[in-house]
């Protein structure tokens, strides 16, 4: 039997949907995982990364932050903070952070750090001083990239808040973790097809927040290059 | 042999980049193609080689339409440089040169030893053949792309602006370069600028063209400063074409006075009675090997005791500028008398030796020999009105000021 | 780290099984990329719909991806690898368009003015200059897919996954701690190796590490696969 076959069994059942282990209870869950942990990432790498960005200083420590963060094993992580912890409630937030911060960091450097030189050099010649410019010009021609951040961030937020149910956190990973110790192979597809949907849609939210706040005119000139 | 039948090329927005062309490019000459950004010039080149096909007409390479051969092979028989030299940047200079040839089966020993040969007929230390392109000046790389495009010793090498990215200094021995391999190597070359002076100092023959693809004038480059075709040509070619021209003409061609020379050995009066024979204000004193010394006055003359040899009276002022007679061009005489002190230049032969002494005069009266000589060359080819050659009137004007 | 020492042989063996079940992924990987790269480098048009279909399969979390393919290959090493290609191409699949596209026009141009047939031409200029921009997504890749590779302990094929949760079972810190260390050497000699690999294939770039850092800097903004 296919996968889609088995997700809807379990999903085709009205219980399935109401109730503290329903979709909608989960989806929320999963959500406010998320944003929490985007909340704090952000404020943490947000101002780190315009700042870097706007000095051109430490491009080589985020290099290798960023590539640091890229071979840290998620599962590894949480594991070890909740054991740390002593299997406390909160211990999937410190990963979840700690993971969300450098590709916001890293990309908003870039951004801010790729905009061109002339721009700040015209910005400038017409009297903005330096925190204008950064405000008026650098930040927004880096939207852009910055919301590429956000994006990368929110997903990899998803998915470790999916892997974070097997130390006892809700949401969508609930129902696959449950399903893997139960053999319930359709409670698991269910929770996978939940989480597949979420990310399509956090993707689409990004797409589309890009849409609404980036400058017309940075979208095509992106689109032209 | 290059020639365009009838070629147009047409972009499907509309815009002509070439606008029914009917070219003949000789063989073994340098052709320039040059006119501004725009008319088509770089189109019609890379039409040689087909980059670029056309939209119709037909572009015979000696005798056979290009479009009939297959790009690939007929492109390896074409050399082509470009402006940024687009050397393979993950290749030793040596390699990059060996390109073509191994593109064609040489052996990488073969091929390596023609690229060191090609090194040296570019002007380029052996020392370079392991470097890569980045480590090389501008003008090196230049070279290194002029060799890569003759390595396989193809008959026709296209250029397109090939120096305009080096500085001028770079540019102008680039182009001596260029002079003097054409002069062993007398390939059928097409070079593309957007410089007129580059034009007329590299060209046998020089092809302007106007914005929207039309070809004004073909013709040498001395015909072209004599000749223009209309006023878009003339504008073109710049406000002094006529002194420009001068280039073109032979110092051999002065009638040069040598009458006011006088040896070291002369006496003052003797020299006296030769300068008033002459009716010359001045002497040019010239030593035993007839190698000039400077100038003497008349009136220095005049207070001078009688029995004096010139060798021991002060000269007023050094030689000056001398033009060799026999390699020179008329410019180069008109420019040593405008700088001579006394109006008067020095012609010397190949050692040096003076030949004889020009003036305004002198130089007017060669000016206006050969405006007749080309008039009469246009009259005997059919042309009609008598050309305007305008080179007569501004000498008389740098006579005056 | 004495338990580390008397668990040595397993260690190696979990490691080499994290190898193995990481990185021929992203050799597949990497021989996808390479004609559809080409392809899309070639035929612009391409570029964005395939690059878009990728990017919408590489936003999906991993561990959901184990559990769909569950249902077609059941509990094998394959329902672990295939997510891993996937994730693979899209890291690397960019990196050789940008690399193709790195290619200055001069050079290009040269090259078919030489010549060249298309095919000589991409295999002996076009992909050797590509050669840095690849190797920096090969990198991305390579060290994502490691890392990742380790959430199938969940699903019971995790490689130095396995340390992790029989760690949690058991309560035990140093065993999650050792897991944690391996798994970054593990990334940081794959690393290394690349980068020695790209230092071979390009002679002609030492002394001129911009375009190579440059590089990296772009494969970075291809960011991590979001299964972690």
């Amino acid at each position: 039997m296919s996968f889609f076959s088995f997700a809807w069994q379990w999903l085709s059942l009205a219980h399935h949907w109401s109730g503290s282990n329903g979709v909608p209870a989960r989806l929320i869950e999963h959500l406010e995982y998320t944003v929490l942990a985007m909340a704090i990432a952000s404020v943490i790498a947000l101002p780190a990364g315009v700042l870097m960005g706007h000095t051109g200083r430490g491009g080589f420590t985020l290099v290798s932050i960023a590539n640091v963060w890229r071979s840290l094993p998620t599962l590894g992580l949480l594991v070890l903070a909740f054991i740390s912890s002593g299997g406390a409630s909160w211990a999937w937030l410190i990963p979840l952070v700690v993971l969300a911060i450098p590709p916001i960091m890293v990309t908003t450097y870039e951004g801010v750090l790729g905009v061109d030189a002339d721009l700040k050099d015209a910005a400038a010649g017409m009297g903005m001083t330096s925190r204008q410019v950064l405000f008026k010009v650098e930040v927004p021609v880096a939207l852009p990239l910055i919301l590429l951040g956000l994006r990368t961030a929110a997903i990899q937020v998803v998915a470790t808040a999916t892997i974070a149910a097997y130390i006892s956190l809700g949401g969508f990973g609930r129902y696959i973790i449950d399903g893997l110790a139960t053999n319930n192979y359709q409670l698991v597809a269910a929770g996978a097809a939940c989480v597949v949907v979420l990310a399509l849609v956090v993707q689409f939210f990004f797409a589309g927040l890009g849409r609404l706040i980036v400058s017309a005119g940075l979208r095509q000139q992106a689109r032209q290059s | 042999m290059i020639t365009f039948e009838r070629v147009t090329k047409r972009y499907p927005g509309g815009t002509i980049a070439v606008s029914e062309l009917d070219l003949e490019i000789p063989t073994g000459q340098t052709t320039v193609l040059v006119g501004p950004s725009g008319c088509g010039k770089t189109t019609t080149l890379r039409m040689i080689n087909r980059l670029i096909d056309p939209t119709s007409g037909r572009i015979l390479l000696d005798g056979t339409d290009v479009q009939r051969t297959n790009p690939a092979q007929l492109r390896r028989g074409i050399g082509y440089v470009i402006q940024q030299a687009g050397l393979f940047p993950h290749r030793t200079v040596q390699d990059n040169i060996a390109t073509v040839p191994m593109l064609t089966g040489w052996t990488k020993q073969k091929a390596r030893a023609r690229a060191r040969e090609l090194m040296d007929l570019v002007g380029l230390d052996a020392q370079m053949a392991r470097r890569y392109p980045h480590q090389l000046s501008g003008g090196q790389q230049q070279r290194v792309g002029v060799a890569r495009a003759l390595a396989a010793d193809p008959p026709v090498l296209l250029m397109d602006e090939p120096f305009s990215a080096v500085d001028p200094i770079v540019r102008a021995t680039l182009q001596d370069e260029l002079l003097r391999l054409q002069g062993e190597l007398h390939k059928t070359v097409v070079l593309v600028t957007h410089d007129i002076e580059e034009a007329i100092k590299v060209g046998d023959q020089v092809a302007i063209f106007r914005p929207g693809g039309h070809l004004v004038q073909v013709d040498s480059p001395k015909r072209l400063l004599a000749v223009p075709a209309d006023g878009y040509v003339e504008d073109f070619l710049g406000f002094d074409r006529g002194i420009r021209r001068l280039s073109f003409l032979p110092a051999s061609s002065l009638d040069l006075d040598a009458s006011a020379l006088a040896g070291q050995q002369t006496s003052a009066t003797a020299a006296l009675a030769q300068a008033r024979r002459a009716g010359a204000a001045w002497l040019l004193v010239i030593d035993a090997e007839r190698l000039p010394l400077g100038w003497v006055t008349v009136s220095q003359l005049e207070a001078a005791p009688g029995e004096t040899t010139l060798a021991d009276v002060p000269l007023t002022s050094g030689h000056g500028h001398t033009f060799a007679v026999d390699t020179d061009s008329l410019r180069a005489a008109l420019d040593a008398t405008v700088l001579s002190s006394t109006g008067q230049a020095v012609g010397v032969d190949g050692d040096g030796r003076v030949v004889g002494l020009t003036s305004y005069d002198r130089l007017r009266a060669a000016i206006q020999q050969a405006d007749e000589d080309a008039r009469a060359e246009e009259v005997a080819r059919g042309v009609g009105a008598a050309p305007d050659v305008g080179a007569a009137p501004a000498v008389e004007g740098a006579a005056t000021s | 780290m004495s338990w580390a020492f008397s668990n040595a042989s397993l260690l190696a063996h979990l490691t080499g099984q994290n190898a193995y079940l990481a990185l021929v992924p992203v050799l597949v990987g990497l021989a996808v990329s390479l004609p559809l790269g080409v392809l899309c480098a070639r035929f612009g048009w391409l570029y964005p719909p395939v690059l878009g279909l990728i990017s919408v399969l590489y936003a999906l979390p991993g561990l959901a991806l184990f559990v769909v393919l569950i249902a077609y290959t059941g509990l094998s090493d394959t329902t672990v690898m295939i997510p891993m290609g996937v994730y693979s191409l899209a890291a690397i699949f960019p990196s050789v368009v940008d690399g193709l596209r790195s290619v200055p026009e001069p050079v290009r141009q040269a090259a078919v003015a030489m010549g060249f047939g298309t095919w000589r031409r991409l295999v002996m200029v076009e992909l050797p200059i590509a050669v840095p921009v690849v190797i920096a997504g090969l990198r991305v890749a390579a060290v994502s897919s490691i890392s990742l590779v380790s959430v199938g302990g969940l699903i019971g094929i995790g490689g130095l996954g396995y340390l992790f949760i029989d760690g949690e079972q058991r309560n035990f810190t140093t065993e999650i701690v050792v897991g944690i260390i391996l798994i970054i050497i593990l990334s940081l000699v794959t690393d290394t190796v690349l980068v020695l690999l790209r230092r071979v294939l390009t002679p002609w770039q030492r002394g001129r590490g911009r375009i190579s850092r440059r590089a990296d800097i772009r494969a970075e903004l291809a960011a991590r696969p979001a299964g972690m």
